[in-house]
């Protein structure tokens, strides 16, 4: 089989000249049909369209060396230990990413809680002024001391209550910068001894 | 057309290789060792790929930015963080919203918030959404965590091994972290409950690892901060206690003062596992006894229980459960 055979499949492929001889003993000649299906096959390649086709080769391979192995316990218990994890894995994601929306919904917002939402709540009020509600209370929604006094509303006493824990909330985050790294290695209480400013959040 | 063969078979030489590889990776039939071991041989252990976290956090100059995820909130921050003329030098900003900044000089962290003024304490790491646990002694977090290496992915356009932090009591949630696996960094994380709710998530998005640190950084060397402010151990006695709390937490703070945006009068307690820090408040309430309520922003809890005339708040980074079983611990004097 002379070079200038293959050349000439090569640039049949490529549709430079198309010569229905050569087309005729590429079909009967055993060589040339085999060059002609690896040429194709090539530039599946260089064109990225033959991961199927790889794939199926990479498999049958596989399956071949895997037949050729010779029979261990170990290994199958290993193939079956990965995939119990991988299939885990992918039981744990998808949950989590549909969770996700769940508990964000579900989750009460402390932090939201701040002084906007408090005054929405008040300015709602005057409208409700003809209720029996104290006028004390209402109209001073500043001083808690003093509608806690004159026994709050139900609303008022969710905002009392929100307004606390926000409070909690960021003296706890407070207090976890202040803790110096040295207090972390002592067993035992410590003190923060840091200004009253500092305090305060 | 040689050009087109040769390609052939590079890819088709890889296959041997490969089948190869098969062939070491499966152990001999007289080591009849778990699995995991076997693997553990061969690859960093979890351990290691977090004592590498730590390291780099350490050691590197970065410069990065990430979001932290809650409850639909998304919270934008850069951090940046350089070693110069052997100061460590550590910068963390909020991008959204008020002001909020950090600087680290080795052990000194000052803090600049819109709402207080400036203050510095002695730490060897900023506290902010990164868990502090992370740069530093991890070895101590194996008392109450299993390290588990799971997989790789891609992350932040990076390969990233993902490296599990999970508890061993079932009373905390778990820690997902993927790590950098070229530098070692972190790339993201989330805290994932027991039933596998994500509830809080860090998504790194930049990330620029240098050789020399940043000129913002070397700037801090000069910036005037405020003087730490003197830490006295000083234990107070409170007149109620703690009785139960997850193995490993430890008292690392009691305190007894007032809440500023309230004006209320509160004692409190902070323990920390190595990783959560949780605080028990308890001030005096002549409210009826009330049910305990629950409050929860991403991964943070808050229970608030009112009993025996007293009102006590569990806050921290825990299962709700684990902090109803720490507030029903809490007995007075």
């Amino acid at each position: 089989m002379s070079e200038n055979k293959f050349e000439a499949v090569s640039s049949l492929l490529d549709q430079h000249d198309i010569d229905v001889d050569l087309l005729d003993e590429v079909k009967d000649d055993d060589k040339l049909n085999d060059s002609w299906g690896r040429y194709h096959l090539i530039g599946d390649i260089m064109r990225g369209e033959s991961a199927d086709f790889i794939d199926l080769e990479l498999n049958q391979n596989i399956a071949v060396a895997i037949a050729a192995e010779p029979t261990l316990l170990a290994p199958k218990a290993r193939l079956n230990f990965t995939q119990q994890v991988k299939a885990k894995v992918v039981h744990l994601i998808k949950p989590a990413g549909q969770f996700a929306i769940a508990a964000s919904a579900a989750g009460l917002m402390v932090l939201g809680v701040q002084q906007a939402n408090v005054e929405e709540q008040i300015t709602a009020v005057p409208a409700q002024v003809w209720q029996p509600l104290p006028f004390g209370g209402v109209a001073d929604p500043v001083s808690y001391n003093f509608a806690t006094k004159a026994q709050p509303s139900q609303k008022q006493a969710t905002i009392e209550r929100q307004k606390r824990l926000h409070a909690i909330l960021s003296d706890h985050n407070m207090q976890i910068k202040l803790k110096s790294s040295n207090a972390i290695k002592a067993i035992g209480a410590t003190e923060s001894d840091v200004p009253e400013q500092e305090f305060n959040n | 057309m040689k050009a087109k063969i040769s390609l052939l078979l590079l890819a088709f030489s890889a296959m041997p290789a490969f089948s190869q590889q098969q062939v070491e990776t499966q152990p001999p039939a007289s080591e009849l060792a778990p699995p995991s071991q076997a693997a553990a041989v061969k690859l960093p252990s979890a351990l290691q790929w977090v004592q590498r976290l730590s390291s780099s956090l350490k050691e590197l100059n970065f410069d990065t930015s990430f979001v932290v995820v809650r409850n639909n909130r998304a919270e934008p921050y850069r951090w940046l963080h350089g070693v110069e003329e052997n100061n460590e030098l550590e910068l963390l900003t909020l991008l959204n919203g008020p002001r909020k900044e950090s600087i680290r000089i080795d052990n000194n962290v000052s803090y600049f918030e819109s709402d207080n003024p400036p203050y510095t304490v002695n730490s060897s790491a900023i506290s902010g959404p990164i868990p502090r646990a992370f740069s530093g002694n991890v070895e101590k977090l194996q008392q109450s965590y299993d390290f588990i290496t799971v997989g790789k992915s891609r992350i932040l356009g990076r390969p990233a091994q993902l490296i599990r932090l999970e508890c061993k009591d079932k009373q905390r949630f778990g820690y997902w972290l993927w790590l950098d696996i070229q530098s070692g960094l972190l790339l993201k994380a989330a805290v994932i409950s027991r039933n596998g709710e994500l509830l809080e998530q860090i998504q790194f998005t930049h990330l620029l690892i240098t050789e020399h640190s940043n000129d913002l950084l070397k700037q801090l060397i000069t910036v005037e901060l405020p003087s730490p402010a003197a830490s006295i151990a000083k234990p107070i006695a409170l007149p109620w206690q703690v009785n139960w709390l997850p193995s490993g937490f430890e008292l690392v703070n009691s305190n007894r003062g007032l809440l500023s945006t309230i004006n209320e009068q509160v004692e409190s307690l902070m323990y920390n596992d190595g990783l959560v820090d949780v605080s028990i408040y308890v001030s005096r309430s002549d409210e009826a006894a009330r049910q305990a309520s629950i409050n929860q922003t991403g991964a943070t809890v808050l229970l608030s229980q009112l009993r025996e005339g007293y009102e006590i708040n569990v806050v921290g980074k825990i299962p709700a459960n684990t902090a109803l079983q720490i507030a029903e611990s809490v007995s007075f004097n």
